[in-house]
């Protein structure tokens, strides 16, 4: 059985979520007061990940910790299709690229939303310039993308674990103060990504519309 | 350079901080009505603050080495303070004192929206079946029936009673959609009570609160109390169900502009399920408050 | 130059590909934030990214094909008029007021779409435009004043072939074209295009997309060292002052427009089918599920007809019209001596049959040409995905009309031809079912079928609130004979309503003006509040719990019982 170690307004907790909703897979949730309470670094919380981070995913007896580590995990153990965490190597360190991405996203993007609505003390200018700069290179290559034919983060037909991990944060940036108006091709992707079957929502994220049936 | 806020709100005692979340002897710093402001509390536990220097966030300091303190009153769990001449008393939450409630925090969150705007959509209920989907409201029940308002001319609030509405799960502690029924008060300008159905004790209500720390005319904290009558939920998931709510509303105000919340009611278009929010505008403009707000031309 | 909020000139916001069915693009021109998306039907709409309502972006609702929604209520926005249609924290009520959003004007050319602030200043496609196939290039936007932009891609021309400065922010460099879109003081897009597609366009693509990278990172460098400019303060319009107060009952407006009959056709045996457009082109006006307009005929009378128009389907109105032989004067003008190419006067659409759209279970029954306003609703529910019945009852499998219309609904459509009056009877007592809580039954036809349905719910103990019905016209013959006096309390003045004489004569007579349209009872223009005396009702309006209220009346055939009567007017 897998449990989530989960805080409901957080974005990397939330990819977790997402993938598990998408990939239809049963989880419980214990939800940790990682604001205000800060039990996440709490002693029996430090426990289970030492690095005082959010999420941390249980399945049976083993602990990950991870956003982008685990979303690999669920993908590799229990997605069937195996199309959300491809074996070929090219496409492997593509997606693994894209998790990095992710991470730099988290750590402008998400930072500024910290510091603007949850008193963190980062440098909120520098976040958000730092996350204009990814912004445009994600709207360049979804834009040629489009062109091309593709329509996800990664070269197959179908979105990936990097869909997934980049995600959240660019539509919680508006919460850091970072408008999405300069990024067309990204904000349509963000409309595909709402649209995958089984996506669900987090608090902050409100789902796409339904897409047109001829 | 920030207007000076009109006398009014520079007299209220405004929230700044929950108390318990004061680290002692340590600085916090934060931002009231454009003006910065330090924090920390005793050994004794009681809250300090003052107008801030060169103080940095985490500094260490000795709370008795503050000479110049700014008036400071805790209520609510919260640490209130006063730029001016703040009034003897805070309004009045009776239920607060009960003994089996259950009184949290639950987290103060910072928003890109003035003060105002953030408690006229506290008061609103027709969103929620949009904005808190398949919690407060799902469609198709997306009706607003009609409800009272009044401004108690005693106590000085706007008063909305007999608001109904349908939720599939209006409470932690509900189980399937129900018909609720809410008490708004706004005792305060930027504050404001809310009393619902209560699914354990039909004969109680359970009692939310958002009370906004302006700390610009376009930006505030919203610090929310729930006092509520709920025996099985834990702290951490009554929190996480009020910081879920709260968070689907965070983007619908960061979303609206212009950020101060107009006063004439020509600038939008109100409908019979607006009538609090109108009565809430009407009782900023009568009380002279221009914080905030943008003022009826006169 | 600096940019001035009222320049009228016509600049690219948006590359066609940029709007994808249901999406909504967020953009911006000269401060003034835009929300641009395309309807099913291809229309491209420019509104100000505000809902009227609460000042919410809307580029953050849902493009539902034929309207906008509005993430923070749920306010639906017709797609070309911009108008609200649907208020759901008022589901019952059709929105009684013009809510309409700021439109801006848009022209869809060469790949791009192109807006302008204000309508000073008609569209013209740019000097050389003749004899291309444009192709786009990819937007570049800028964090630079829009004449920096301009001079910095002056730059990018050789010595020896200068770059052409052209009105209205563009700059021809070699083969290019560059546009450059005014967002703001300090913020700029840059729209290219190439005079045909080149061979390989990606690669061409890649190479402006590098250029204008690198141009943009030295313009922002050098944008860095300067103050940047104050954003531009655009003033949101008010809105009406009718807008700003609550009325609790719709005044409709006594507009009338003029409409060319643009198609006739006989849509069923004994149906007639009139498709109305302006005659400019233009879009008519917003509309609600349920609506009709009044049609003035030729021969001096007036008749109401239901729309049977989908969600944000202004560019015509469609209504069916039966060609009963003893169909007295009205119908049968229209159907007989109106043709293809006829001017007809029309008024602006009313709803006295508004849908819910808050039911969990709609059912749609019709009878005859009652399928009309049906029809509508049907094509309202259809789009926002709501689950809806519709039972079309009709003499004979001929006389079905609109079938083509109805076969392209995903709900579920059920023909019924040829029942006999007991058989009707059963099988809207089995549709219908017993009530159960958020149903919602719409009937439209015959007066008989009407009564007949009105019984059947009750009998199934549907409450009067989720019986709606709308009557073509009250068959009841109207006792005049009773004389009384009535106050009209706001006007403050006393009359006398004689035998013979209705209550809205007399009140025409004293000099007051009334709404008023089918004069009959039937279509509920003229209702009007009662606060003391007892009603005489004689229309077939309002229904069983509204006449027993006796707070409402119809002025134009219901009369007093009592002495005297006091009146909201």
């Amino acid at each position: 059985m897998i449990t989530l170690y989960d805080f409901e307004l957080s974005g990397n907790c939330y990819k977790l979520r997402l993938l598990m909703s998408i990939l239809n897979l049963p989880y419980d949730i214990v939800p940790v007061d990682f604001f205000p309470g800060r039990q996440h670094k709490a002693d029996w919380f430090l426990r289970l990940n030492p690095f005082g981070q959010l999420p941390v995913l249980k399945d049976d007896d083993l602990v990950l910790s991870d956003s982008g580590a685990i979303l690999a995990y669920l993908a590799k153990k229990y997605d069937t299709s195996g199309l959300w965490f491809p074996d070929d190597p090219a496409i492997t360190a593509e997606v693994l690229r894209w998790h990095a991405v992710a991470d730099d996203i988290t750590s402008t993007s998400s930072a500024a939303r910290l510091a603007l609505g949850y008193d963190y003390n980062f440098n909120i200018e520098k976040s958000q310039r730092g996350a204009h700069r990814i912004f445009r290179l994600m709207d360049e290559h979804l834009w040629f993308g489009e062109k091309a034919g593709r329509d996800w983060l990664c070269s197959p037909a179908h979105p990936t674990t990097a869909d997934i991990a980049c995600f959240p944060y660019v539509m919680l940036s508006e919460e850091g103060g970072i408008s999405r108006q300069d990024y067309p091709a990204l904000r349509r992707w963000t409309d595909r990504v709402r649209r995958i079957p089984g996506f669900t929502v987090m608090s902050g994220i409100f789902p796409a519309g339904p897409a047109k049936v001829d | 350079m920030p207007q000076a806020p009109d006398p009014i709100t520079r007299n209220l005692w405004h929230v700044v901080a929950a108390t318990d979340e004061l680290p002692i002897g340590l600085v916090e710093t934060t931002l009231l009505l454009d003006t910065r402001l330090a924090l920390t509390r005793g050994s004794d536990g009681e809250p300090v603050v003052w107008l801030r220097t060169d103080e940095e966030n985490g500094d260490e300091i000795d709370a008795d080495s503050v000479l110049e303190r700014l008036p400071v009153r805790t209520a609510y769990g919260y640490t209130w303070t006063c730029l001016g001449t703040p009034d003897a008393e805070l309004f009045p939450i009776p239920e607060f004192a009960e003994p089996d409630r259950v009184n949290m925090s639950c987290g103060s969150i910072g928003i890109h929206v003035s003060a105002p705007r953030a408690v006229e959509n506290f008061l609103d209920m027709g969103h929620f079946p949009y904005v808190h989907t398949d919690i407060l409201g799902s469609e198709p029940h997306t009706e607003v029936k009609e409800y009272d308002v009044e401004v108690s001319e005693e106590r000085d609030e706007v008063l909305a009673t007999k608001c109904r509405f349908i939720q599939p799960m209006a409470a932690k502690s509900a189980v399937g959609a129900m018909e609720v029924e809410y008490v708004y008060r706004v005792p305060h300008p930027f504050c404001s009570v809310l009393y619902k159905s209560c699914p354990e004790d039909e004969t109680r209500r359970d009692v939310i609160g958002i009370f906004l720390q302006p700390m610009t005319e376009e930006r505030c904290r919203a610090h929310l109390l729930q006092s509520m009558i709920d025996s099985t939920s834990t702290i951490t998931d009554l929190r996480r169900f009020q910081q879920t709510i709260f968070g689907q509303d965070k983007p619908i105000l960061e979303n609206q502009y212009p950020k101060k919340l107009p006063l004439d009611p020509r600038s939008e278009t109100p409908i019979r399920a607006d009538k609090s929010a109108i009565a809430y505008r009407r009782w900023l403009s009568q009380k002279g408050i221009t914080y905030g707000v943008i003022p009826q031309a006169s | 130059m600096p940019l001035s909020l009222s320049d009228p000139n016509w600049y690219p916001i948006a590359s066609s590909e940029d709007l994808p069915f249901r999406h909504v693009y967020q953009g911006q021109l000269l401060g003034r934030e835009l929300a641009v998306w395309r309807a099913d039907d291809g229309n491209v709409n420019v509104w100000e990214n505000r809902c009227l309502h609460r000042g919410v972006r809307l580029s953050i609702g849902i493009n539902e094909g034929q309207e906008l929604k509005c993430q923070y209520h749920g306010w639906r926005y017709a797609n070309q008029s911009a108008g609200c249609t649907y208020i759901p924290a008022h589901p019952a009520d059709a929105p009684a007021r013009r809510i309409e959003n700021r439109k801006y004007p848009i022209r869809e050319a060469f790949g791009l779409i192109w807006s302008a602030a204000n309508d000073d200043q008609a569209y013209a496609p740019f000097p050389g435009s003749d004899g291309h196939d444009w192709f786009a290039l990819r937007p570049m936007p800028v964090n630079a004043t829009p004449e920096d932009v301009v001079a910095g891609l002056a730059r990018l021309a050789p010595d020896d072939e200068p770059a052409d400065l052209l009105p209205a922010l563009v700059v021809r460099v070699g083969g290019v074209t560059w546009f450059v879109q005014p967002v703001d003081a300090g913020r700029a897009v840059i729209r290219g295009l190439l005079p045909e597609k080149p061979a390989d366009e990606l690669a061409t693509l890649r190479h402006y997309n590098e250029l204008l990278t690198k141009l943009r990172d030295r313009l922002e460098r050098a944008a860095a060292r300067k103050p940047a400019p104050e954003p531009l303060q655009p003033v949101f319009e008010k809105v009406s002052a009718d807008l700003s107060t609550m009325p609790d009952i719709a005044v409709p407006r006594g507009n009338t427009l003029t409409v060319v009959v643009k198609r006739k056709w006989q849509s069923a045996d004994g149906v007639i089918g009139f498709e109305l457009a302006d005659r400019d082109g233009k879009h008519l006006p917003t509309f609600q599920p349920g609506a009709h307009i009044d049609v003035h005929l030729p021969n001096g009378l007036v008749r109401q007809y239901s729309l049977t128009n989908g969600p944000g389907d202004l560019s015509r109105y469609v209504i069916g019209v039966k060609a009963e032989s003893a169909s007295k004067g009205g119908s049968k003008v229209l159907v007989e001596t109106v043709r293809e190419g006829d001017l007809l006067q029309i008024s602006e659409p009313r709803n006295n049959f508004p849908l819910r759209r808050d039911a969990t279970r709609t059912v749609l029954i019709a009878g005859g040409i009652g399928i009309t306003p049906l029809l509508s609703m049907a094509r309202f529910l259809d789009k926002s995905s709501l689950p809806y019945e519709l039972h079309y009852f009709t003499r004979n499998d001929e006389s079905a009309a609109f079938s083509s219309e109805l076969g392209v609904l995903h709900g579920h459509v059920e023909r019924h031809a040829g029942l006999a009056r007991d058989a009707i009877r059963a099988k809207v007592a089995a549709v219908m079912g017993p009530y159960q809580f958020a149903n919602h039954v719409y009937i439209c036809g015959p007066g008989a079928m009407l009564e007949m349905v009105q019984q059947v719910a009750a009998d199934l103990g549907w409450p009067d609130e989720a019986v709606h019905f709308e009557y073509f016209q009250n068959d009841k013959v109207i006792d005049s004979s009773s004389a009384f006096d009535v106050e009209l309390a706001r006007s403050a003045m006393t009359l006398h309503v004689p035998a013979g004489k209705t209550i809205l004569e007399t009140m025409r007579e004293a000099g007051l003006t009334v709404p008023s349209s089918c004069e009959q009872g039937a279509c509920g223009t003229c209702l009007t509040t009662v606060m003391e005396g007892e009603v005489d009702h004689q229309d077939v309006y309002l229904n069983k719990t509204e006449k027993a209220s006796n707070t409402c009346m119809m002025t134009c055939v219901s009369r007093a019982k009592s002495d005297r009567l006091v009146l909201d007017i």
